[in-house]
């Protein structure tokens, strides 16, 4: 078959591999009918993600049909439309019987790797990294996918590939940062990051019942598809005024947002002065992994007493945390990969019923023998890309 | 240098030690080095915490040790990737596999993963597939 795999730092290529088999009898073989690249994935693309070999097949958003399954697969039937999560979570452990799926106990054949660099291993993931299982993803024309009794739910005919595919990850993981913030109705919350992740983190934060969601990127077009699409309230462009603790300060009338979302990650564009400087140069002779400056900004502008939630991806270590900030203030931190199959079901009848459209992130549409073209693409933010998706 | 490893399954201390002796189950490295093994009730529902205490000390001394850290070999990294297969195959049924670690949880695999992508045919029967 085809598929995506990485070939070295900023370089990705569609090459002939072999097709999948079987491995486990919770195992099923998925023809790939859709596939996105994620922004997680370009933390891959960078090379700042450790553990990753030339010839990884990348790819952990992805939907098509059951061709083949282990005997140990009740649920589904060969034929079955499914939506695949991207953690590979058992469902028997005790964190998967507390619906903590992206930490499943079982899941990482390679916690032994895992434990030296977190002190616990998490769930695998689809093509993301030998630190998460060594799994081949799903930019390719088949996938293996493993505890497939667990993760993937099966989906209607009438509704498009574009409109459940996000169901793998971002609708999810923006749902679940949403969701960590404890919204009860009225709260303003500000979200770092106006990416794919960012904008399902705002529209959920407004189905939640948020009254006011700040939506904090560089990019016009994305703070445009924030207010149009998503719902966001107000917007604050960073490449106009940098300083974004003031600003979001004024927009809240000194209070602070009484929940910031970073949606953003390892690799933020923002930052200034010599705490910015010092960064770069450390990431760059890779001293230190994980460049914070939305980390760092969400935790200085959100409230006291308010909650910082994490969804942007992190992989190592990061300086200059405002732990000051964080303590006297009384915040939250709360953070994780979502926790996706705890969130399918619900998210799925929101699509039913037309509460959201997924696919109005949707800005590129290519082949997935583009998808080194793709990369690069959605890496640079040309040709106003928010996100990709590949079809085999 | 800690020789002591531990896991907890999910399972009751009484299931957790009869299913220990399981063919298919019964942990190879740990049974035959003869390592003190206890089971103790874990608090609250988190099931039985698996504890194994490797007495023996590495072959060769000090630089044998080194050696073995390297290779990946040490008895403590294989007495883990005992534990953690006992535990995925009690808790799941299977032995979880990823194309990096197609044989489950293995020390030697940690420095040696293949590519993440599907085996050929002749890489399927070495992994015992």
């Amino acid at each position: 078959m085809r598929a995506t795999v990485w070939s070295g730092r900023n370089s990705v290529s569609v090459v002939d591999v072999p097709d999948p088999t079987i491995l486990n009898d919770r195992d099923a073989i998925v023809r790939i009918t859709s596939t996105a690249i994620c922004g997680s994935d370009l933390h891959l693309y960078d090379g700042y993600v450790p553990k990753m070999k030339r010839g990884d097949i990348l790819g952990h958003e992805f939907m098509g049909e059951v061709v083949e399954k282990g005997k140990g697969v009740g649920n589904l039937e060969v034929g079955d439309r499914v939506v695949v999560p991207f953690p590979i979570a058992c469902g028997d452990c005790w964190a998967c019987k507390h619906e903590l799926y992206s930490v499943c106990e079982n899941s990482n054949p390679n916690s032994g790797m895992a434990e030296k660099m977190f002190g616990h291993a998490t769930a695998g993931i689809f093509g993301y990294s030998h630190l998460t299982g060594g799994y081949a993803g799903g930019q390719a024309e088949y996938a293996r996918v493993p505890f497939a009794d667990v993760g993937p739910i099966k989906v209607d005919e009438d509704l498009s590939d574009e409109q459940l595919l996000f169901l793998s990850d971002i609708f999810p993981t923006g749902w679940f940062g949403a969701d960590l913030c404890d919204i009860e109705g009225g709260e303003t919350i500000a979200v770092f990051g106006a990416g794919p992740v960012g904008q399902f983190a705002i529209a959920s934060a407004i189905l939640m019942g948020a009254e006011r969601v700040i939506a904090i990127d560089q990019y016009e077009y994305r703070l445009q598809m924030a207010v149009n699409k998503a719902g966001a309230t107000d917007v604050v462009d960073f490449s106009v005024d940098a300083d974004i603790v003031e600003q979001l300060k004024e927009l809240t009338g000194g209070r602070g947002p009484d929940a910031v979302i970073d949606a953003v990650g390892m690799e933020a564009a923002h930052g200034h002065g010599a705490v910015h400087a010092m960064d770069r140069v450390k990431q760059a002779n890779r001293l230190e992994s994980d460049r914070g400056h939305a980390l760092r900004d969400a935790i200085l502008a959100c409230r006291p007493g308010g909650i910082v939630s994490v969804i942007g991806v992190y992989g190592g270590l990061l300086d200059k945390f405002p732990s000051g900030a964080f303590m006297n203030k009384g915040l939250q931190l709360r953070a994780g990969q979502a926790h996706v199959q705890k969130y399918l079901k619900p998210l799925y009848e929101h699509i039913r019923n037309g509460d959201i459209d997924p696919s109005f992130v949707v800005t590129h549409r290519l082949g997935l023998d583009q998808a080194s073209n793709a990369y690069e693409t959605f890496k640079h933010k040309q040709d106003e890309c928010v996100k990709v998706v590949l079809k085999p | 240098m800690s020789k002591k490893a531990s896991v907890t399954v999910l399972g009751s201390p009484e299931e957790v030690q009869r299913r220990w002796q399981e063919e298919g189950l019964r942990p190879q490295y740990i049974e035959s080095h003869d390592a003190a093994v206890t089971f103790r009730r874990a608090p609250g529902d988190r099931g039985t915490e698996v504890h194994v205490d490797l007495e023996q000390t590495a072959p060769g001394g000090k630089a044998g040790e080194m050696l073995m850290k390297l290779t990946a070999k040490e008895p403590l990294a294989k007495v883990k990737d005992d534990l953690r297969r006992f535990k995925a195959q009690f808790e799941t049924g299977v032995i979880p596999r990823s194309e990096g670690s197609p044989e489950g949880e293995l020390a030697e695999r940690k420095l040696k993963q293949r590519p993440a992508q599907p085996l050929k045919q002749d890489e399927l029967e070495k992994a015992g597939v």
